[in-house]
């Protein structure tokens, strides 16, 4: 047993760890695009243009309503047609970029995660006292403060938990991107599977290494929470 | 290129994977729905060092992809082939569909366990104490009082998990099975056009409304005694 | 006419929600060290009349001027952003509510105008909040959050905030009518230490001890319009409309 996950030549590893990198680096960078998106959404629904409104309620409410697989394989199949088209049109001869699985899985998992995050951002920012802001306005700040000093810590109070289940859910469907051929963990696992031809053993080692990840980001949530929450008394 | 091409060629291909994809999620929810509610029973008043296993269950489930678990039951299965096979349970994990139903029905137990016993949690104790003084025995409460309202207040959250139940089946087709997914994938492979993945989509979106609408109807009949109190309250209000 | 005396002046206004118009046309002038207390039921458009002031609600037309010079109307009618930004951080308010930033402590409150919208460092702010706070007589306080303290406290920190912007004059939009009647004293009493030293002061308020005792100035305002105003000792000795003489006959 211990042979099979030692790391260099013999075991597996370092190629489990190097897919644990490619997981975690997939699962920060759709973090991060699927916030931008998420804020963009929020902000959109919560406009005052009608237009933009409906987009937003649109956006949210399809991509929440697809099969993250699908809109995996929509963003890799779909980017993927539209590059070869393209670089046909600019250049017929030379052979078109390949689209990465890797910009795919933070393409795809980026837009999930901003449709359920718009909704999570879009409820805390409803829920926030328009005093707080109007004290804000009272003593000359303008819109921009408003925003950065009162509204967005404010929110991010409302929001953390429910911010906090997404990147969990996030986390794990980083797996998926192994189906469109990017080497993170689950991909590896895969590797040493076929090479071992012990499924089981592999599989569940995978499975402890995400259970680890969710445990531990929970953990760092909470405290998250609590330091969110200072000034907070509870009546 | 005619968009409704797909369509029109592959139509009973679509028609085919959808009532796979209803099949998994029907089978898959409603099985998990018979264990939930003995789970969540044990949740609440079983002694917390019988609780551990339970919790060590759910906490596997929640902090795991579907997809690891679905592997670890269709692939690793495969690693006990001589023991399974001794046990005669060789053939139901050969299948890929009984692995996918079986993984969904295990995945969504551990969830509707915890929506449940939410659900349980949140019934008011008052009610459970008029049950007692009346003098029915506690099976009898469980059975009136305490699931009837179990059930009302998780129903929309059980919804909700049906729901991604149903999006989480499309992981069946990475194990060869042919749901709505699968075949799309299929047939996306052979024409290499692009709309049979929107066409999948609005597949998607068409269940979830449907559904969507049919669980509200239910929601609505479930709580038909309160609703009729608020209009009662509306009606004094407008004669008052 | 604007005298070098007056602080802010305002001028025919009026303020329509849709098709209710509460506020009918009021002029208004606080000169250096006036303390001006508006009085009226509730609905007759105080609270909106002072909100229209720093344009927390713009006024539909009229005009606001600080030190004489007008808050000028810019594309469409609308005013100007960066005027209305400069005319509030000359002017402190207190609200109902008091509006603590939850998430700051009480020190934090203080000095975040100063810094943030007057670009001063954070030890000079520090210093005067610090200073201020004691004033109030919460300098042990300053490192609480809002929630833990009082509603006579929060209010006091309140004053202290607005304060902390060396405004010229202070709106107080009823400041003591969320605090349990016990707490309402010590404030009552921060805010005559301050007409002492001579603050210009706008007040919203129910407290008919403080209008006939503190304030210079008594307006009192029915349906969106000023129907009465003088020195608290005429309004008050001779009250000449009728729905001021029922105002206090009500409260009093």
């Amino acid at each position: 047993m211990r042979e099979l996950f030692a790391f260099g030549e013999t075991g597996w590893g370092d190629e489990l760890l190097a897919g644990l990198a490619v997981t975690l680096q997939l699962g920060v960078a759709a973090l991060l695009l699927g916030l931008l998106i998420g804020f963009a959404v929020a902000w959109a629904s919560l406009s005052r243009h009608l237009v933009l409104r409906c987009a937003g309620f649109a956006y949210s409410t399809i991509m929440r309503g697809l099969p993250e697989l699908l809109t995996l394989f929509v963003v890799y199949n779909g980017i993927g047609l539209l590059i070869n088209k393209l670089s046909a049109f600019v250049s017929p001869d030379s052979a078109s970029p390949e689209f990465s699985p890797f910009a795919a899985g933070v393409l795809a998992l980026g837009m999930v995660f901003g449709a359920f995050s718009s909704e999570v951002l879009r409820g805390a920012f409803n829920s926030l006292d328009p005093g707080q802001s109007e004290a804000g306005k009272a003593v000359g700040m303008n819109t921009r403060q408003v925003f950065m000093r009162i509204k967005l810590p404010q929110a991010w109070r409302f929001a953390l938990p429910g911010l906090g289940n997404l990147w969990i859910n996030l986390l794990k469907d980083t797996a998926l991107v192994s189906i469109i051929a990017l080497n993170d963990l689950m991909r590896m696992t895969k590797v040493a599977v076929g090479a071992t031809k012990q499924p089981f053993t592999f599989y569940l080692a995978a499975a402890l290494i995400y259970w680890a990840l969710c445990v531990l980001s929970e953990f760092g949530l909470d405290r998250l929470e609590k330091r969110a929450n200072r000034g907070i008394v509870n009546r | 290129m005619d968009p409704l091409y797909i369509i029109t060629n592959y139509g009973p291909r679509f028609l085919d994977g959808l009532l796979m994809t209803l099949q998994l999620t029907g089978l898959g929810a409603l099985m998990a729905g018979l264990l939930s509610p003995f789970l969540a029973l044990a949740r609440t008043s079983a002694p917390v060092a019988a609780q551990w296993p339970l919790r060590l269950y759910i906490s596997f489930i929640r902090g795991t992809p579907l997809l690891v678990q679905l592997f670890l039951v269709y692939y690793g299965s495969g690693q006990f082939r001589p023991l399974l096979q001794d046990w005669g349970l060789w053939n139901f994990f050969r299948d890929p569909f009984n692995c996918a139903l079986f993984t969904f029905v295990v995945n969504s137990t551990a969830y509707q366990t915890e929506i449940l016993r939410g659900g349980l949690m949140g019934v008011d104790n008052r009610e459970i104490e008029a049950a007692r003084a009346v003098g029915m025995s506690r099976f009898r409460i469980l059975q009136r009082v305490s699931f009837p309202h179990a059930y009302r207040i998780a129903w929309p959250a059980l919804g909700n998990e049906v729901i991604l139940l149903m999006k989480a089946s499309a992981l069946a087709s990475v194990v060869t099975v042919f749901d709505l997914m699968g075949r799309t994938r299929q047939v996306f492979s052979r024409t290499f056009d692009f709309s049979s993945y929107l066409w999948a989509a609005l597949i998607y979106l068409f269940i979830t409304v449907v559904f969507v609408f049919l669980w509200r109807q239910a929601e609505l009949y479930m709580t038909r005694h309160i609703r009729a109190g608020n209009t009662v309250t509306q009606g004094k209000q407008h004669h008052g | 006419m604007v005298d070098n005396d007056t602080v802010l002046k305002a001028e025919a206004i009026y303020k329509s929600f849709g098709a209710l118009e509460v506020l009918k046309g009021v002029d208004i002038t606080a000169r250096k060290q006036d303390v001006i207390s508006i009085l009226g039921a509730s609905g007759s458009g105080k609270s909106t009349l002072l909100r229209c002031l720093n344009f927390l609600e713009p006024p539909t037309s009229g005009k606001v001027y600080l030190h004489g010079k007008e808050i000028s109307m810019g594309k469409g009618g609308k005013p100007d952003q960066k005027q209305i930004e400069h005319l509030r951080s000359h002017l402190g308010m207190v609200f109902q509510q008091f509006n603590l930033w939850s998430h700051r402590t009480v020190l934090e409150n203080v000095m975040e105008g100063p810094v943030i919208v007057k670009g001063e460092s954070k030890a000079v702010a520090r210093q005067r909040a610090e200073v201020l706070l004691d004033r109030v007589g919460l300098a042990e306080r300053k490192s609480m959050y809002p929630s833990q303290l009082s509603g006579g406290q929060q209010q006091r920190v309140a004053i202290a905030r607005a304060l902390a912007m060396e405004p010229d004059a202070i709106l107080f939009d009823e400041p003591t009518s969320a605090l349990d009647p016990e707490l309402v004293a010590e404030v009552l009493k921060t805010m005559k230490s301050l007409a002492e030293e001579g603050r210009t002061m706008i007040v919203v308020t129910h407290e008919m001890s403080f209008a006939r005792d503190v304030s210079t100035h008594v307006i009192f305002m029915h349906e969106g319009k000023i129907l009465e105003q003088g020195t608290p000792a005429e309004m008050f000795s001779n009250p000449r409309t009728e729905p001021f003489q029922r105002f206090i006959a009500d409260v009093s």
